[in-house]
């Protein structure tokens, strides 16, 4: 009971904060990624005529939102965190350092599902033909916004400054989209390059969003990577986040 | 029966009978008894040591017993290793070696648990500046497994004591660094812990919050709480504790109530004065074994102008930590 109440609490701090930096959610969480659509869509040219191109367009923008909000956004705010002393303010408390990252790791769940749902409501208006299969939408989501969080929580813990960190934690939110081919097919790369950028977490997101908005379901090697680098990253994440020094 | 001692310092007593403490309390810590280890005592630390990675020794074998109720005021020069200490006492630092008992439970092996008995001020911590005042306060007490219904009503509580009430819905980043700082010994307050450790809680503060604060500490410790803190403010420690420590190299050099400091003292009168061939030079002082004595000087060098006082701790600190006063003449006796 204590920590059910400890992560909602831990949540409930996030949001109010949140709640007066609404702009910069809303850039991260929903007009960047649909001003990349709509670039994607403009440069995609002929190929736009072709209902699949929009649908992975849809789909990346939705993992870039993911990424921005989960990476860069929620790393900063860790990062804030602990550079100007609030980590130390949790740490006097009766607090578990993973009742706060699991409060932290619910405020990204939350702010994705408000990032996606309103991206798809926007790829609606804009005439993208999908059958989201919404059972396994919310899996892959929730699995990508856990194995991204797992990231932003290792750079926040590891990082030796809040510069380093909020460089970190922009460029991989930014990068891994980018190096991913997201918004573009994977044999348009470089071979040696593709074969690396097939294996980012963004990768299996991005053609897991896109199966999943599509109504299909053959997605098991995604949700299988997606999972165990949400393990993996969590893990080591829970690991370095610790309130007591040595 | 286990006597304390400190080091090879002052044997440990009981607290001034000066009023600090209410019946309860000092009934419960006889002015002049021993102690009795585990029947009274709300920490216990023995053979603390710490070593750094870069291979500082911060605390070199810390041992100090505080009772329930007691204030006890840590003193030291910047960099002694007070900071170090208290945050070992808190849980967030690991002690290379030594135990920490906090009301008997083990804070090494177990620092949730006894952290659920502590209210904390760090020296350096950051808050929410887009909360307000009452958010924090709810938010946190929330932590310390307060009901919502108590939350609000030990926010409200401990906003009224910190004289808070005008900046209730305030966001904190609209507020100054005194108002913030009180807001720190608020969250370590909700919840009313048996146990306050307070890292230089009044630092920054001008006179009055200061004041202020320390009624809110006394109130506290009407209340049943023991609470530890480290000042720079030798006023602070005089008024508000029970027993001072002095730690000067992470060590432990002296430890108990201000009467058995001042009685450490050789020469324990001081005689201020500023030198008649140079009015407007420094302050002179000079200590002197008696009253009398300090008379004598007077009379001997003609002085119109000065002033002759008991020693205070702030004599004791500097005795012992080998600091001076701007214009001392070192404790010369004439």
């Amino acid at each position: 009971m204590k920590r059910a109440t400890d992560i909602a609490t831990v949540f409930r701090i996030q949001l109010a904060g949140m709640r007066r930096e609404v702009g910069p959610f809303l850039l991260a969480a929903l007009v960047f990624p649909s001003a990349m659509y709509l670039f994607a869509v403009a440069v995609g040219g002929a190929e736009v005529a072709h209902e699949q191109n929009r649908l992975r367009y849809l789909a990346g923008s939705v993992v870039f939102s993911l990424s921005l909000t989960s990476i860069s956004w929620l790393g900063y705010l860790l990062l804030e965190n602990r550079f100007t002393g609030r980590l130390k303010l949790f740490a006097t408390l009766p607090l578990a350092p993973s009742s706060y990252v699991l409060g932290v790791l619910v405020f990204a769940l939350a702010q994705s599902a408000l990032g996606t749902t309103t991206l798809l409501l926007v790829g609606r208006a804009l005439g993208v033909q999908m059958r989201p299969n919404f059972a396994l939408l919310v899996v892959v989501i929730v699995l990508t916004i856990l194995c991204l969080s797992g990231l932003g929580v290792v750079v926040a813990a590891r990082a030796r400054s809040f510069s380093e960190g909020s460089l970190l934690t922009d460029t991989l939110g930014a990068g891994l989209i980018f190096l991913a081919p997201v918004y573009y097919a994977p044999e348009m790369m470089p071979h040696a390059m593709s074969v690396f950028a097939r294996l980012l977490p963004t990768s299996f997101a991005a053609r897991a969003v896109e199966v999943a908005l599509a109504g299909g379901h053959d997605i098991g090697v995604e949700l299988l990577a997606l999972g165990l680098m949400a393990t993996v990253t969590l893990a080591l994440g829970f690991r370095l986040m610790r309130w007591r020094e040595n | 029966m286990t006597t304390a001692t400190i080091k090879d310092h002052t044997t440990l007593t009981g607290p001034a009978s000066d009023g600090r403490l209410d019946a309860e309390s000092r009934a419960a810590t006889p002015h002049t008894a021993r102690v009795e280890v585990g029947v009274d005592v709300a920490v216990l630390v023995s053979g603390l040591f710490k070593r750094y990675a870069d291979g500082t020794e911060a605390n070199r074998g810390i041992d100090l017993e505080v009772r329930r109720g007691e204030v006890v005021s840590i003193l030291g020069p910047n960099g002694a290793g007070k900071t170090t200490f208290l945050r070992q006492l808190t849980t967030e630092l690991r002690p290379t070696a030594g135990r920490i008992e906090i009301f008997g439970e083990d804070a090494v092996a177990h620092p949730q648990r006894v952290k659920r008995m502590m209210g904390i001020t760090p020296q350096e911590a950051g808050l929410f500046e887009r909360l307000t005042v009452r958010e924090h306060l709810e938010f946190f007490a929330r932590f310390k497994s307060l009901s919502k219904r108590d939350a609000r009503n030990a926010a409200r509580e401990v906003i009224a004591e910190l004289g808070l009430v005008a900046e209730t819905d305030r966001p904190v980043g609209a507020l100054s660094g005194g108002q913030r700082r009180r807001i720190l010994i608020g969250l370590a307050l909700l919840g009313h812990p048996p146990l306050l450790v307070l890292d230089e809680p009044t630092t920054g503060l001008d006179p009055s919050s200061r004041r202020a604060v320390w009624e809110v500490i006394r109130r506290a410790v009407a209340k049943g709480s023991t609470v530890i803190l480290s000042t720079h403010y030798m006023e602070e420690a005089e008024r508000l504790s029970d027993r001072v420590g002095v730690i000067v190299a992470g060590r432990m050099i002296a430890f108990g109530a201000l009467e058995e400091l001042l009685s450490r003292l050789d020469r324990s009168y001081r005689l201020s004065y500023r030198d008649p061939l140079d009015p407007l030079g420094d302050l002179v002082v000079r200590r002197f074994v008696s009253f009398a004595e300090a008379q004598r000087h007077v009379a001997r060098e003609s002085l119109s102008e000065y002033s002759i006082s008991r020693a205070s701790l702030e004599d004791v600190y500097f005795s012992l930590t080998g600091e001076q006063f701007d214009g001392d003449t070192g404790g010369v006796s004439t």
